[in-house]
């Protein structure tokens, strides 16, 4: 499971203004909608049952928000780089400024697990954090996130 | 009065060089231990230092002292939860895995040495015992955090088995001495003598220490001097006694160390610098005792012998002791690796040449190149084998940059402060994002030889100093705030405990739901702690981790005894000890020999 299967670039927020996680969460929903073509409000309850589990505030300033919808064809993500950092309950107690949202069918079941592992472990890497933060066009950011991993280790 | 001038200065230049070149050694990641052996070497006979040290018995009195004061040092470390899951796979290894690897060294050493076969097992015996003072630094000094079970286990199994391999070196060196005689009854008896005045006056005399000492009045510097003063008697006292002093001055130290002691920080910053100074004074006495070039005619065989115990003495016992516990292969494979030998070897040589047994210096010179291996080999290549294996666990950020204070007897909050610095989290942030925990108090931010006041303060800047009142248990949030992250250099990530993280209290359904766990209709109504310890067992502990369909849970974080935060693998790494890929070919190519086969089988039966 490639980034780029789920991610397109209308898929990538450069500089999304909001100022606390249910904010955040709300406005993801919106974009996430309009991309699923979804209602918005359907995605946004996934997203914050599963943050009332645990956070998805992974540590480093990263957040991977990620639930299962009923009615989706495929699975599809969105990022969003946040202009200003913002608490997210992360594990590490560290404001989230690098949102990866990720919905999956009903019945994804080992796609699912395995693309979310993809981006989890993406964003793990501090080099590609460092130059996502660093980078604010939409272009550069897919560009990033969907570089094939091997050109990545070279 | 020249000679005493000279000493001085020798001695003091040699710790300053110690030190320096431990500093340096840690940039380029060579074991510390083998810095200050070959830092002895070097000053010694045959290196530019030109010091001549032949005298066994000083060092054997000076490798007591030092040993006795390391393991003192990490009893003092030893906390009793700790050893709560590990004393019983520990214990075995130290009594039993002792004589095990002796006994199989011992062998290695008949087949390739000219000895009787009483002398061989001598060798295994004196080479038997994992070293403590190897142990201790490379699990703590190194950074490295490991699963909780396997680092103690190895820390328990090092500090209490020292008495095991004295004992049957002792004792070899009376049969060799004396002939036969009673040994049945010599035997059992030097081991009860060993062992039980070892543990009563170990035990005893830690709780003495710690009544003494909470109960004197002294100048505030003198507590640690004290607490020194008392484990070296309890050694010195043991070992007149004809017990084992190593394992009295061991149980001391955990019994003082579990106590609340008065002045406990001091005491425990103090022992911190001499049981560094032990360690660089013990390994560069032995670099300076050894002549290199006399090792060369016994380097074969002792590399034959190292090679032995190392790759097959050592796994093989620790696979025997630890059938009976709940270890996952790869942390047996880890902790046989990590049988480091030490000082206590080179140490236990010393015996057999005061002893006068024939040979004896060619013992000496075998067990101190069986050393010098397992610390080249293993030593270097323990934190690599670690992460490999995935024993590692993730960094708790580094307490430099912290000082603690404990104010008076029955008040349960600490006086902390932080330096800032350019790498803390919450540097240049403003200081309204500080998450101060419950009954922490900030007392005063400190900048530019002032006290900023509270009202102008905007964010906590590089080289600001922050005190606070913060009881002991919520150190650690404030230490991931403003504690400088830990870089490591030459690692993209460092080790994390799962993909995401849940409480413990979170109910299993829930999560079974999100993702696809196969569990039972009760499982799911249990809590994430109680659905885990229930499968893991009551005693599990952080690191220690679950299969669950495509996922793995891991145990982040415990209190109490229960579970507290859980983590989630999405997909679970499988240790690698080969190169990833080399599994997958040697598969493929059995597919492909499988599959010809059944071609030429298709072709040469017959159409129906």
């Amino acid at each position: 499971m490639e980034i780029a299967d789920m991610l397109s670039p209308e898929g990538v927020i450069p500089a999304l203004r909001v100022t606390s996680k249910k904010q955040a969460l709300q406005e993801l929903a919106r974009r996430a909608a309009e991309v699923v073509r979804q209602p918005e409000r359907a995605i946004f309850e996934v997203l914050v049952e599963r943050e009332r589990l645990g956070t998805t505030g992974v540590g480093n300033g990263i957040a991977i928000p990620h639930g299962k919808l009923a009615d989706l064809d495929r699975l599809h993500a969105l990022f969003a780089r946040l202009e200003t950092p913002v608490d997210f309950d992360a594990i590490d107690e560290q404001p989230v400024d690098l949102v990866c949202v990720l919905l999956a069918p009903e019945q994804a079941g080992a796609d699912h697990l395995k693309a979310l592992a993809r981006v989890s472990r993406l964003l793990r890497d501090r080099s590609v954090c460092e130059k996502l933060r660093g980078s604010d066009s939409r272009d550069a950011i897919y560009a990033l996130l969907t570089e094939p991993a091997n050109s990545r280790a070279a | 009065m020249e000679l005493a001038n000279q000493f001085i200065l020798l001695s003091g230049a040699l710790l300053l060089v110690a030190i320096l070149a431990g500093v340096l050694s840690s940039r380029i990641g060579a074991p510390l231990l083998l810095v200050f052996l070959g830092l002895g070497m070097a000053f010694g006979e045959e290196g530019p230092g030109g010091i001549v040290f032949h005298d066994f018995n000083t060092a054997y009195a000076i490798g007591s002292l030092a040993l006795a004061i390391i393991l003192f040092d990490g009893g003092l470390r030893t906390s009793f939860s700790s050893l709560r899951i590990a004393w019983a796979p520990a214990s075995l290894l130290a009594t039993v895995g002792v004589a095990l690897t002796a006994a199989m060294t011992g062998t290695f050493a008949w087949l390739v040495l000219d000895l009787s076969p009483l002398a061989a097992l001598l060798v295994g015996s004196i080479v038997a015992s994992t070293d403590a003072a190897a142990v201790f630094l490379l699990l703590h000094q190194r950074g490295m955090d490991l699963k909780r079970r396997v680092g103690t286990t190895l820390e328990v199994e090092s500090g209490c088995n020292d008495p095991m391999a004295i004992f049957l070196t002792i004792t070899l060196v009376e049969l060799l001495l004396h002939g036969d005689g009673e040994i049945g009854w010599t035997v059992a008896r030097t081991l009860g003598e060993q062992m039980g005045y070892g543990a009563v006056i170990g035990l005893a005399g830690g709780w003495l220490l710690a009544q003494v000492v909470n109960r004197l009045e002294l100048a505030p510097g003198l507590y640690p001097v004290f607490v020194v003063a008392g484990a070296l008697v309890i050694f010195g006292g043991t070992q007149e006694l004809g017990g084992s002093g190593f394992l009295a001055v061991y149980l001391a130290g955990i019994i003082a160390g579990n106590r609340r002691l008065r002045a406990n920080q001091l005491v425990r910053r103090f022992h911190d610098g001499i049981a560094w100074v032990s360690q660089i004074a013990m390994f560069m006495m032995l670099g300076l005792l050894v002549t290199p070039s006399s090792l060369a005619p016994d380097l074969v065989p002792a590399l034959l012998i190292a090679g032995g115990l190392m790759f097959v003495a050592r796994p093989l016992a620790v696979f025997l002791c630890l059938w009976p516990f709940r270890f996952k292969p790869e942390e047996r494979l880890f902790i046989a690796w990590v049988g480091l030998r030490g000082a206590v070897p080179i140490f236990l040589a010393i015996i057999p040449v005061l002893g006068g047994i024939d040979h004896g210096i060619d013992l000496f010179n075998v067990a101190y190149i069986v050393v010098l291996t397992s610390l080249l080999l293993q030593g270097w290549t323990v934190p690599w084998l670690a992460r490999r294996l995935d024993i590692e666990l993730p960094p708790r950020p580094e307490p430099t940059g912290r000082f603690d204070m404990e104010l008076m007897r029955g008040f349960d909050r600490e006086l902390v402060g932080y330096r800032i610095a350019e790498t803390s989290p919450m540097a240049n942030h403003p200081i309204e994002d500080l998450r101060v925990p419950d009954r922490v108090r900030i007392l005063a931010v400190l900048r530019d030889n002032a006290v900023v006041q509270r009202q102008l303060m905007k964010s906590l800047k590089p080289d600001d100093y922050l005190l606070a009142l913060a009881p002991p248990e919520q150190v650690l949030l404030l230490d991931r705030q403003l504690l400088p992250s830990r870089r490591r250099s030459g690692r993209r990530s460092e080790p994390v405990l799962g993909d995401f993280a849940f409480p413990g209290a979170s109910p299993v359904g829930a999560l079974a739901d999100v993702y696809d766990l196969p569990v039972t209709r009760r499982e799911r109504e249990m809590s994430l702690s109680d659905f885990l310890q229930s499968r893991l067992g009551k005693d599990c502990s952080v690191g220690d981790k679950l299969s669950l369909g495509a996922i793995e849970l891991v145990v982040r974080s415990m209190e109490d005894g229960a579970v507290q935060e859980v983590g989630i693998w999405l997909e679970p790494a499988v240790p690698h000890l080969l190169p990833r890929g080399l599994a997958r070919r040697v598969a493929g190519a059995g597919r492909f020999l499988r599959r010809n086969k059944t071609v030429r089988k298709l072709a040469d039966d017959p159409p129906l």
